[in-house]
């Protein structure tokens, strides 16, 4: 295959995956500096309910 | 409500800080020899240089190419050629007068200066810049309004557009999303993909990277704004599947728009879309009270109202400022 096809390929592969690591760290440290409390027994009543309707 | 408020303009000095530094990165895209190109009057073009050239150089038409941006292959006709005393400033008058809404490129091939070459040079020649810059925000707002003159982004549009605070909200989140991630799309279209040929990749990268904000701006809100995260509902996340949102990215590669253009395009979009939602929101608060037979009530209705401020904005169609 043209050399120049198989270097746009591994070019865009390495970039999609810079972009994918680089965010996905900043936003899991978004998602830490900006977590919401979950109160547990929320989830634990609505477990205990019907929930039929 | 006072932590609130300070986070909010702490995020939007961020915003406009990135904002800023893209504008200093973004300002040099002319030729280091030349120092400046204008209009002046309505048949020629000033071109400034950093030294002075040779006046044989200088003075040889077939050393220049001036076209149209849009039209290349249209090379317009040089009349004559004039040089300042101190050689620096070259005047390019032509035989018809210059359309000024069009930017002008300018070739200038093999510049001669002290007797050395300076290379070719590939200048483009615009009008009072801050003109073109407004021109461009009313233009994204009103004239070409992505909602009611384009019928993008129909989705959210009808989604959001019920309550006037719910209708307000929703524009302001969508114009902070629209302008960080069009902002992040120029960077990596402009120093990435363009440099390193990846342009087929251009609609994957957009869309990742305005689900990035989205995500973003919807972590932050849950926490600082929890009743507008639930007035929103699912619509912010719809904003990820939003038209306007990736037609605005895709137009600024398509243009080749410099930073501070692709800021004011973004923010007129986002402006035009909340301008569209504050009267959306205001005529179907009261068509809440209004006697709509049966078979219009809710969506029908909102849908033939958006059509009728469609004809309004028609209205604007075919403007131009400055």
């Amino acid at each position: 295959m043209d050399p120049v096809l198989i270097k746009m390929a591994l070019g865009g592969l390495a970039l999609l995956g810079c972009i994918g690591l680089f965010f996905g760290i900043g936003l899991a440290l978004a998602a830490h500096k900006f977590a919401v409390q979950v109160n547990p027994k929320v989830e634990e009543v609505l477990e205990v309910l019907a929930g039929a309707q | 409500m006072a932590r609130i408020t300070y986070r909010t303009f702490g995020g939007l000095g961020v915003v406009f800080l990135l904002a800023l530094l893209l504008f200093f990165t973004g300002c040099q895209s002319q030729h280091r020899f030349i120092t400046k190109t204008a209009f002046k009057g309505t048949h020629d073009i000033v071109i400034t240089f950093a030294a002075p050239v040779e006046e044989g150089w200088a003075k040889d038409t077939a050393n220049y190419r001036v076209y149209e941006k849009p039209d290349p292959d249209i090379q317009l006709n040089i009349a004559s050629i004039a040089l300042s005393n101190n050689a620096r400033t070259v005047t390019l008058h032509f035989a018809e007068p210059l359309n000024q809404d069009q930017p002008h490129m300018v070739t200038l091939k093999n510049i001669m200066s002290d007797g050395k070459s300076q290379g070719t040079a590939f200048v483009s020649v615009k009008k009072l810049y801050l003109g073109v810059l407004f021109s461009v925000l009313i233009g994204a707002m009103l004239i070409h309004n992505f909602v009611f003159t384009k019928y993008l982004g129909l989705c959210v549009f009808f989604g959001t557009s019920q309550k006037k605070s719910t209708a307000v909200g929703m524009g302001v989140t969508f114009t902070i999303v629209m302008v960080v991630s069009a902002m992040m799309s120029w960077a990596l279209y402009q120093f990435v993909l363009k440099p390193y040929h990846l342009d087929y990749l251009q609609i994957i990268v957009f869309i990742g990277l305005v689900s990035l904000s989205v995500q973003a701006v919807d972590t932050i809100l849950r926490k600082i704004n929890p009743m507008l995260f639930k007035a929103f509902g699912v619509y912010l996340v719809l904003v990820i599947a939003n038209c306007i949102i990736l037609a605005v990215p895709l137009i600024l590669a398509d243009n080749e728009y410099n930073a501070f253009e692709s800021l004011m395009l973004a923010l007129g979009a986002g402006l035009g879309f909340l301008v569209a939602l504050f009267l959306m929101s205001s005529a179907r608060e009261r068509l809440e009270l209004a006697n709509v037979p049966p078979t219009y009530r809710g969506l029908p209705i909102a849908f033939v109202v958006a059509g009728l401020f469609a004809l309004a904005f028609l209205g604007f169609s075919g403007m131009s400022l400055f």
